[in-house]
């Protein structure tokens, strides 16, 4: 009945959101073809967070006011049927036959605090929405750990195959291998800093339905919270007609605190539309309807704890901005953003930590920030340039961002914008140190007119014999900190070229030169 | 006919045991003998520049046989599209696919180790699309098959090679020519830094020998200079269209020395400025003196 319909469209949603998973990876062209930010796009907590941080508008998804719309008329259905986090955790949930007590009557309400104070940070500058927010954290942790784990695990598992070299099987598992890496596998395996942390969150919020069914989606999902308020008098509610004998068949069914049972007190803003209640009926007394009048159940979220939550949000922001990274003239050498990032506090402001970025990035140089950018900037994109580098002709991190943290630049533009300068390492550096030839770092410049400038110079080495050598120069009025030298300079570990941070575009202070070379215009800030 | 395969016949009818020769086998191989040594074709459209060049070469069926798998090695090392002439023409790489199905090659594969990634490398050099028209397969290179080479050079005593090129049965390398500040140009020869695994910048230490050091023991079947477009600096990657210099030309020879020795003289050098090429013709892997081969010109 309704709970079959649901699953189907659950599962539907589900296969779109991983679909689109998938799509965002290059395939050659600077353009992915699909929407692949879709999700992110219709979430109207990342559009109020970001519009409350931010204080801007530019490249916010208004698509999320239709959500909103949707939601004050039909209630959480977003959570019960769109979800693609709820459809796991109804998934993982399932992996439990009985259903558990509730931790407690009031748990419910946790996620409103939570709310509350994401809220109440955003509208002091602080945009931690993206940490929780399910949307993000799905693909967040999708991209950083899940998919690069499975990755991992199929190609070990058909490399193991491939170096058995057994008859017919072998032979078979490669066909196979090769129909999953042109469908589901990435073009590369990924690697990600932190990706045993980010993925061992998400499988504590997966696993959390092990102690209760949905859980997160109960107790602590802020999106939830948004949606429960603004379903709080949702047209859509439920009605029970006189047939109801209170026999309580409907309250195991509830995927969460809604109180079926309660008549009266059945709350709105925690129904999920699932309709489970409906088709357990065993008198056939439950109906969903478009009704008059308002629901009577209240969230009683108490003015004090609600205070509580706004305060401490508010109080985060200073707690957090005191890292001596936020003080003027600072930033961090190694805190290489990407093409089109905004100034580093406005880009903190923006950015939701989706991991979008480091998804499509077609080098794998884009990593997750620990606290390189201050606990604030938790998750934010960071190129690592030995990790991979900025591919001189992408634009596509730019494309994928939802908030606009990095602007989708035109390629003219975007090869024009500095992340940073590179600087030589002499005492590391062949041609330098050792009187050897080298020039890999000039080689693999890609600046139409090099950045990288080769001296020819005669030196001796230690047996007095003279060498004729190349030694390369950096040249900061052309060099871009793309980082494509530092990533393939032959110097193990360490590497004799490297990039830092100085010179990036973004920033007025963190300069080398009196006179900055020019950049196409455009505002970083 | 595996190469290994056709030693074996060649040693046995060469000791006068195996049948009479039949005459279209002796034929072709008195053309063979006769073809020249290098032939240089100029002309403005591309593809029928390469035709008219292999034609002057003996054509296509000198080198391909019935169900040969080949290999075309072109240069797509960057991420760059065909006008900066960073990459080898696609329109080479197409009519040399499509020449190699006529001569009945049953598969023909494209690829190459690029230094940007191979997704954007493939496509923007419009090397994927000229291969995919052609029939041919534009192969991503697979970790699993660099195998250690012996090589007993003088600086590389093994390196991990792509194993694809020693198990076709013919292999076409298809360089551009181009600027390259450590080998002052990069060529033929420097094009098989693309089959090479490991850490392969690591060679830039000793590039000229070690360059020599991989040409003893890949042994193309034919290689094609693409000199269509050339770049006259800010190489091997380029980007300024500036730099790009329209010869309009293709230069064919199974030498790849003589190759590299010829391809100089685009640049307004000489062979012997370029150690590689010396070094290579020292060690008798090739002909470097240009006066010392036949070399035909033709203009379509």
């Amino acid at each position: 009945m309704v709970t079959r319909t649901r699953r189907i469209v659950q599962g539907l949603f589900l296969a779109l959101f991983l679909f689109l998973f998938i799509q965002t990876e290059s395939k050659g062209l600077d353009e992915l073809g699909y929407p692949v930010k879709l999700f992110l796009d219709f979430d109207p907590l990342i559009f109020l967070t970001t519009l409350l941080a931010s204080r801007a508008v530019e490249g916010l998804f208004w698509l999320s006011l239709i959500i909103v719309a949707l939601t004050v008329i039909l209630g959480r259905f977003f959570c019960g049927w769109v979800c693609p986090l709820g459809t796991l955790n109804n998934m993982v949930g399932s992996l439990r036959k009985k259903r558990a007590k509730p931790p407690g009557p009031g748990w419910f309400r946790l996620k409103y605090y939570i709310l509350v104070f994401i809220l109440a940070s955003s509208v002091f500058g602080a945009q931690l929405a993206g940490i929780a927010d399910p949307i993000s954290l799905t693909i967040r942790s999708f991209s950083l750990a899940i998919y690069p784990a499975l990755s991992y695990a199929a190609t070990s598992f058909f490399d193991g195959i491939y170096r058995l070299n057994l008859p017919v099987v072998t032979p078979a598992s490669e066909i196979l291998y090769d129909v999953l890496k042109k469908t589901v596998l990435p073009f590369q395996q990924p690697w990600f800093l932190q990706g045993v942390f980010i993925g061992a969150l998400f499988l504590v919020v997966l696993g959390l339905n092990l102690v209760q069914r949905r859980f997160w989606c109960r107790f602590l999902c802020p999106l939830g919270a948004l949606l429960g308020l603004l379903s709080r008098y949702a047209v859509l509610r439920r009605e029970v007609s006189e047939e109801c004998d209170s026999c309580g068949a409907c309250v195991a069914p509830c995927q969460a605190d809604a109180v079926p049972a309660g008549k009266e007190k059945w709350r709105a803003s925690e129904c999920l539309v699932c309709n489970n209640c409906d088709d357990v009926c065993p008198k056939n007394a439950v109906s969903f309807g478009f009704l008059k009048g308002h629901p009577t159940g209240g969230l009683d979220l108490g003015r004090r704890n609600v205070l509580s939550s706004f305060l401490l949000g508010a109080f985060a922001v200073p707690l957090l901005r005191i890292s001596p990274l936020s003080r003027p003239r600072m930033a961090d050498a190694k805190l290489i953003r990407p093409p089109g990032a905004l100034g580093e506090p406005k880009f903190l402001q923006t950015c939701v930590r989706c991991g979008e970025c480091m998804k499509v990035c077609i080098t794998g140089g884009l990593q997750p920030t620990l606290l390189e950018a201050g606990l604030e900037g938790i998750w934010t994109p960071v190129m690592v340039p030995r990790i991979g580098f900025c591919e001189f002709r992408c634009t596509l991190c730019g494309q994928v961002c939802p908030t606009g943290a990095i602007k989708r630049l035109p390629l003219e533009e975007k090869q024009e914008v500095r992340l940073g300068h590179a600087a030589i390492d002499k005492g590391r550096c062949l041609p330098y140190a050792h009187a050897t030839p080298c020039i890999v770092c000039e080689e693999t410049c890609p600046t139409p007119k090099k950045a990288i400038w080769i001296e020819e110079v005669t030196v001796r080495d230690r047996e007095g014999n003279t060498v004729r050598l190349q030694q390369p120069n950096v040249d900061l009025t052309k060099c871009i900190g793309c980082g494509a030298c530092e990533k393939h300079c032959p110097v193990a570990d360490q590497p004799a070229i490297y990039v830092t941070s100085a010179g990036e575009s973004r920033s007025e202070e963190n300069q080398l030169l009196l006179q900055a070379p020019a950049v196409a215009p455009f505002p970083h800030k | 006919m595996k190469r290994r395969d056709f030693l074996k016949w060649t040693a046995a009818s060469s000791m006068g045991l195996a049948l009479p020769v039949s005459l279209a086998t002796l034929g072709r191989m008195a053309e063979a003998a006769q073809g020249p040594d290098l032939v240089v074709a100029k002309g403005a459209s591309t593809p029928q520049v390469v035709r008219a060049a292999l034609d002057a070469a003996g054509g296509m069926r000198r080198f391909i046989a019935k169900g040969d798998v080949v290999v075309l090695k072109p240069n797509i090392g960057w991420d760059r599209t065909p006008q900066y002439a960073a990459t080898t023409n696609p329109d080479v790489v197409g009519a040399l696919a499509k020449l190699c199905f006529e001569a009945g090659a049953k598969k023909v594969r494209v690829f190459d180790n690029t230094v940007s990634d191979a997704r954007r490398c493939y496509k923007q050099s419009g090397i994927a699309d000229a291969a995919a028209a052609a029939g041919a397969e534009m192969v991503y290179m697979d970790s699993r098959k660099y195998r250690d080479v012996r090589l007993n050079g003088t600086v590389l005593k093994s390196w991990p090679l792509y194993n694809d090129i020693f198990e076709a049965d013919k292999v076409i390398n298809i360089p551009i020519a181009k600027t390259h500040s450590l080998t002052t140009l990069t060529l033929a020869m420097k094009n098989w830094m693309g089959v090479m695994g490991g850490v392969r910048f690591r060679v830039h230490q000793r590039i000229d020998e070690s360059l020599v050091d991989l040409c003893r023991v890949i042994k193309p079947t034919l290689t094609v200079l693409d000199a269509v477009r050339i770049l006259t600096a800010n190489g091997p990657t380029g980007g300024d269209l500036d730099d790009v210099k329209r010869l309009d030309t293709i230069v064919v020879g199974t030498d790849q020395v003589a190759i590299d020795s010829f391809g100089a003289t685009l640049f307004g050098m000489k062979g012997s400025d370029l150690n590689t090429v010396k070094l290579a013709a020292r060690a008798g892997l090739g002909v470097m003196d240009l006066s010392k081969l036949s070399i035909k010109r033709i203009s379509v």
